[in-house]
C-alpha cells in the first residue's frame, strides 16, 4: 500500500488483481446492478490510487480498507438512487418501458440469495435479516424496525446478539 | 462537561455503531463518550471493524469486466512517465474549459453548418456546469472529471481536428452524436445527446469502422438528460476511419457488435 501511495503502478496493478473480485462481489451484493457495481469499483480504485496515503496499516489490512471504502461508496450510491427512484419510475411509466422482465428479476434474487455466504449462516434468520439490512443496505436501528415492523428494542438485541455470534463464527473460522 | 464513564452499556452499543446502525440518543451518547477519549471503547471498536471487514470479504467474488479492468489500470499508465497525479481544477477553470471548447469550434468555423453545433455545445457546457456542481461534493470524482475536461480540451482545441456527426437510427431517431478526432495525438472524443436510458443489463457501445471492421471504442450509459461522453485514448490513422456507430449491447460490452444500431455517421 505504501508503494501505491508513492504511485508505483505495478504495485497498484497487483493490489487490483488481488482485491478487485471480492470488492466487486461486495458492490454487486449491495447495489444489485452489475453495471453500477463496476462503475463504483472504478471509483473505489481511483480513490485508492489517489489517496493511498490515507491508509493506516495499524487499523486495517489493505483488503479491509478497500472493502470498507467500497461499502461506504456503494451505500452512498444506494441512498442517492432511492432519492431519484420516484422520478425514474414516473419517466419509465410514461415511456411504457419494460424496465426488467420478470424472468431476469427472479434469477437475480436467486443469485443474490446464493451470494450470502457462510459467515451469516450461523445466525438465526431474524438476526441475519437485521444485520444484512444494516450492513448491505445501510439502515439504522429505527429504519430496520420500520422496515420489519418489529419493536425497536427487539431489533437492537437481534443486532447485538447477531454480531456477537458472528464474531464467534469468524474467529472459529480463523483457527 | 464530563462524559459518562466507561460501562457495559457503551460496550453493547459498539457493534451497532461499527455497523452504522446506531441512531437517536444511543448514537449521541456513545459519540460523546468516544469523543471524551475512552481507550477501551476505541480498542473494542477496532475489533468490531475487523469483524465487519471479514464479513465484507465473505461475499462471493465477481470478476470485473475487461473494460473495467482496462479503465482502472489505465489510470496508473501516466505514472511511469512521470506525469504528475491529476490535480483538482477549480470550478471556474472547468467552466472556462467548457466555454473555450465552444469558442474554439466557433473560431475555426464561421460556417453556418456549425451553428447547430454551437447550440449543442452550449447545451453540453450547461450539462458540464450542472455536472461540476454535483461533482463538487465528491472531490475524487471531481478530480477525475476535471482531468477529463482538460483532456477533452486537448483533443478538441487543436488544429486539424476532424469531426463527424452521427445521426439517430430506428429505435432512437431523435438521438444525435458527434466525434472529434485529433490527428496529432490520436485521441478522440465522442458526445451523445437525447439517447433513451437502457434497461438493466444493457449498455451502449461505441465503435469505429476501420478497414471494413468494427473496432470497440468503449461502453457508456447516458445521464438523466440522455447525454453521455466517451474519451477514446488512441485511434489509428484518422483517414482510415470510415464510420462511427453506437449499438446496444449486453452490460460490460462485447468485442463484436451484436445489438441494434442507434447512431451512425
Ligand atoms: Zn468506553
Amino acid at each position: 500500500m505504501s508503494r501505491v501511495a508513492a504511485h508505483d503502478g505495478a504495485a497498484f496493478t497487483r493490489l487490483f488483481e488481488h482485491h478487485a473480485p471480492v470488492t466487486l462481489g461486495l458492490l454487486s451484493r449491495i447495489l444489485g446492478r452489475r453495471m453500477e457495481a463496476e462503475e463504483v469499483l472504478q471509483e473505489v480504485f481511483l480513490q485508492v490510487w489517489t489517496q493511498a496515503d490515507r491508509y493506516d496499516a495499524d487499523r486495517s489490512t489493505p483488503r479491509g480498507y478497500i472493502l470498507m471504502l467500497a461499502r461506504s461508496r456503494a451505500l452512498d450510491r444506494l441512498r442517492r438512487r432511492d432519492a431519484s427512484r420516484r422520478r425514474e419510475e414516473v419517466v419509465g411509466a410514461e415511456q411504457g418501458e419494460a424496465v426488467s422482465p420478470l424472468g431476469t428479476e427472479r434469477l437475480e434474487s436467486l443469485e443474490r440469495r446464493r451470494q450470502v455466504t457462510g459467515a451469516l449462516d450461523s445466525l438465526s434468520p431474524d438476526q441475519r435479516r437485521c444485520i444484512e439490512l444494516a450492513f448491505f443496505e445501510g439502515l439504522t436501528h429505527t429504519q430496520i424496525a420500520e422496515r420489519l415492523e418489529a419493536p425497536l428494542g427487539t431489533v437492537k438485541s437481534r443486532i447485538l446478539l447477531g454480531m456477537n455470534k458472528l464474531r464467534q463464527t469468524l474467529s472459529a473460522e480463523l483457527q | 462537561m464530563t462524559a459518562a464513564p466507561h460501562s457495559a452499556r457503551f460496550e453493547e452499543l459498539l457493534p451497532a455503531y461499527a455497523l452504522g446502525a446506531l441512531d437517536g440518543d444511543d448514537l449521541r451518547e456513545l459519540e460523546e463518550h468516544l469523543t471524551a477519549g475512552c481507550e477501551e471503547c476505541r480498542r473494542q471498536l477496532e475489533l468490531w471493524d475487523r469483524d465487519l471487514e471479514a464479513l465484507a470479504g465473505s461475499v462471493v467474488p465477481v470478476e470485473p469486466s475487461e473494460t473495467t479492468r482496462a479503465r482502472v489500470l489505465r489510470m496508473t499508465a501516466g505514472a511511469a512517465t512521470a506525469v504528475p497525479p491529476p490535480r483538482r481544477l477549480p470550478r471556474w477553470l472547468a467552466l472556462a474549459a467548457a466555454a473555450l471548447l465552444v469558442m474554439a469550434v466557433w473560431g475555426v468555423a464561421g460556417q453556418t453548418r456549425l451553428r447547430g453545433e454551437l447550440e449543442r455545445l452550449t447545451a453540453e457546457r450547461d450539462r458540464l456546469a450542472r455536472q461540476v456542481a454535483v461533482l463538487d461534493r465528491e472531490v475524487t470524482l471531481a478530480r477525475d472529471a476535471a482531468e477529463r475536461s482538460a483532456q477533452a480540451l486537448q483533443v478538441v482545441a487543436a488544429p486539424g481536428v476532424k469531426s463527424v456527426v452521427l445521426a439517430g437510427l430506428g429505435p432512437a431517431p431523435q438521438a444525435k452524436g458527434q466525434t472529434y478526432v485529433n490527428p496529432r495525438q490520436g485521441g478522440a472524443l465522442f458526445y451523445a445527446f437525447d439517447l433513451p436510458a437502457l434497461p438493466q443489463g444493457k449498455t451502449y457501445e461505441l465503435w469505429y469502422i476501420a478497414a471494413g471492421k468494427p473496432v470497440p471504442a468503449g461502453t457508456f450509459a447516458v445521464d438523466p438528460h440522455g447525454a453521455a461522453s466517451v474519451r477514446v485514448e488512441r485511434v489509428p490513422d484518422v483517414s482510415s476511419i470510415q464510420a462511427w456507430a453506437v449499438t446496444v449491447e449486453p452490460a460490460g460490452g462485447v468485442p463484436q457488435p451484436t445489438g441494434a444500431m442507434v447512431l451512425k455517421g
